[in-house]
């Protein structure tokens, strides 16, 4: 396997006082589709947030294409951001652009292209997420679903090395889901896109993930690390078979 | 990773071919594009595009390949694709860029003068309309408090009392001081020739008692509260806390803006009262420490200038002057759609509106009061 564009040593998060997950370590692996999975309220989205550089650790330190995550290090933390996209839980659309301007912004912002040029790539992102047609719309237009995929667009919109993304497709519905997991398998195949994806969708964790971890809120760690179907057949841990061999129709 | 692509482009009496080579992507497709705007025009009939030596290609190689196509379709011929290779052709496919997706800018364009000019008129008549209905179930809200008052979210209401008032006392003790101050600095001037000294104390006082203090409150609390209302209403609005209470069987009129009309009309004008002390205790300042005026000569006079009407009326705007802040505070987050520009745009609005509605009613009011009491 080739060498790891994330490394996590050590880190211990929280806020104030309240620690939420202790002494962390793991690396993701270029061209991997890692999944982050933990059950609602465990420190997902806080440990994806840090990866990105929001959060400061507590302790521990993470690096990202080899280099050290420190925001404080402007030049750094510029050059880590150019190869990364995000994202958000909430989607984090600008609410006074439409849906085309948020995916033309970064796209404006860092590239080349202008004019024409600028305006069909916008379109065949959102066409890929499924929201050709939608490019006028503004977010408070649409529906929960929709602004998560146009999130996704602008996440992808410069097709970075790594791609984060918190519960994309919570809120979707089963075919958008299914699209959802072609595209994000389609990008790591033929582009060779990292992912950190945090899921609980069952059915796409056991199409992309190539390896999974598992917080557990109480042991404050991680319960299980591993390819998901050697965990859905082999792992010992309560927890993880109850994750894995849950009743259709409990899922979500 | 090689990032960089090639590009030969022949121009032949009959045929434009071209030879695309290496990764087409974000990095290298700029300047492709680039090249191709500046292939003379017009254009052969047909226009060849060898690929076959393209090792990667993403969403953004692909804009070539539209450009490339609508090239061919402007000089009515047909792209001709060499060589292409598979992973070429799968990308193509799975963009289903045989159906390309349809031109013009993503940008809103903005509208023209007279169509803007047409929506701000609208929006005025729209506005004047719900403004009305606003106004309406505030005040029904607040009549059926006084038959039941125990409707009252006391909580909240003490909770804006002390974020309105208390917190306001600073800055308004300091303004107010420093206003009275200049005040007395200022007439001292004039009135130090004629050796009307005296005078200094009554002109504070009165001016401050009537006019200035009602006023300079009315328009901090615009600045720190009606802004907060409106962005505290609008925020809710923004992330359907609004929606949650009323599917809960809360009224908005009741649980948001009740509390804070309430709140604001009892603080305002002890507030005001607060202003015009400290406006007097400026005026002192100058008059004892520069117009030798004594203490108790300068309160005399301060105290036989000021009659209880007058204290009266000044405390009287300044509750009606609270009741518009806030209402118009609580209105303009109300009315608030869409996302964080909008919230911006209602404390702006909120703020303004105000002070204006505040100006236009003292003016109006002090005609009353030429005609009432002449
Ligand atoms: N900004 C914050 N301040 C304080 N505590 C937070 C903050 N964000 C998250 N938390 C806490 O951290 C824990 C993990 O939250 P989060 O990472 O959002 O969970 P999830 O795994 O559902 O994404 C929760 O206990 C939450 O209360
Ligand atoms: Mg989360």
């Amino acid at each position: 396997m080739s060498a790891p564009v994330i490394t996590v040593r050590g880190l211990t998060m929280g806020f104030g006082d309240h620690v939420v997950m202790r002494d962390l370590n793991f690396d993701i692996h270029a061209g991997e589709v890692f999944v982050i999975l933990g059950g609602s309220g465990c420190g997902k989205s806080t440990l994806l947030k840090h990866m990105v550089g929001l959060y400061k650790p507590m302790a521990g330190r993470i690096t990202v294409a080899g280099m050290d995550m420190d925001p404080d290090d402007d030049g750094a933390y510029r050059r880590i951001l150019a190869r990364i996209g995000v994202m958000f839980q909430g989607g984090a659309l600008f609410s006074s652009m439409n849906l085309g301007e948020n995916v033309a912004l970064p796209i404006t912002e860092y590239s080349g292209l202008r004019g024409r040029a600028v305006d069909d790539l916008v379109r065949l992102k959102l066409r890929q997420v499924g929201l050709e047609g939608f490019e006028h719309h503004l977010p408070e237009e649409l529906s929960g679903g929709m602004r998560k995929r146009a999130a996704i667009a602008r996440a992808l919109a410069l097709n970075p090395e790594i791609l984060f993304l918190d519960e994309p497709s919570a809120g979707l519905d089963p075919i958008s889901s299914a699209g959802l997991d072609a595209l994000i398998l389609r990008l790591n195949r033929t582009l060779g896109t990292t992912f950190v994806v945090v899921t609980h969708e069952l059915s796409s964790i056991l199409t992309i993930a190539s390896r999974v971890v598992m917080l557990d809120a109480a042991s404050k760690s991680i319960i299980a690390e591993g390819d998901p179907h050697e965990l859905r057949d082999r792992s010992a841990h309560p927890f993880v078979r109850q994750f894995f061999n849950r009743q259709p129709g409990m899922e979500g | 990773m090689n990032n960089t692509a090639d590009l030969d482009i022949s121009i032949g009496s009959d045929a434009l071919s071209l030879t695309l080579r290496g990764a087409l992507n974000l990095q290298s497709v700029p300047g492709i594009l680039d090249r191709l705007a500046l292939v003379p025009r017009p254009l052969p009939k047909r226009i060849r595009a060898d690929l076959g030596g393209v090792t990667r290609m993403d969403d953004c190689g692909a804009l070539v390949i539209m450009e490339l196509r609508r090239m061919a379709e402007a000089s009515g011929g047909k792209l001709e694709m060499e060589r292409t290779p598979d992973h070429v052709r799968e990308l193509l496919d799975f963009l289903r860029l045989d159906s390309p997706p349809e031109p013009g800018p993503i940008r809103r364009a903005r509208p023209d003068i007279l169509t803007r000019f047409g929506e701000k008129t609208m929006h005025v008549v729209d506005q004047a309309a719900s403004h009305v209905s606003f106004v309406g179930e505030t005040t029904t809200t607040l009549a059926s408090l006084l038959v039941r008052p125990g409707r009252l979210r006391l909580g909240d209401t003490i909770s804006y009392m002390q974020r309105v008032g208390v917190d306001a006392l600073p800055i308004v003790g300091l303004i107010s001081f420093l206003l009275g101050l200049i005040m007395a600095f200022m007439s001292a001037v004039q009135l130090q020739q004629f050796g009307a000294n005296i005078y200094v104390a009554s002109l504070v006082a009165l001016a401050m008692v009537r006019e200035l203090g009602p006023i300079m409150t009315a328009i901090i609390v615009a600045g720190r509260s009606g802004s907060a209302f409106a962005a505290e209403i609008g925020t809710m609005k923004v992330s359907e806390e609004v929606d949650a209470l009323i599917t809960m069987g809360f009224k908005p009129a009741m649980f948001l803006v009740a509390p804070k009309v309430i709140a604001s009309v009892l603080v305002v004008p002890l507030l005001t009262v607060f202003s015009n002390l400290f406006a007097i205790a400026g005026g002192l300042v100058i008059g004892v420490g520069t117009l030798n005026l004594t203490l108790n000569a300068y309160m005399a006079q301060t105290m036989s200038t000021l009659s209880i009407f007058d204290i009266n009326w000044g405390i009287f705007k300044s509750a009606v002057f609270a009741l518009l802040i806030s209402t118009v505070g609580c209105f303009k987050g109300y009315r608030v759609r869409g996302g964080a520009a909008s919230v911006g745009q209602a404390t702006t609005s909120a703020v303004v509106t105000s002070i204006f509605l505040v100006i236009l009613t003292d003016s109006v009011l002090a005609v009353i009061l030429r005609y009432w009491r002449p």
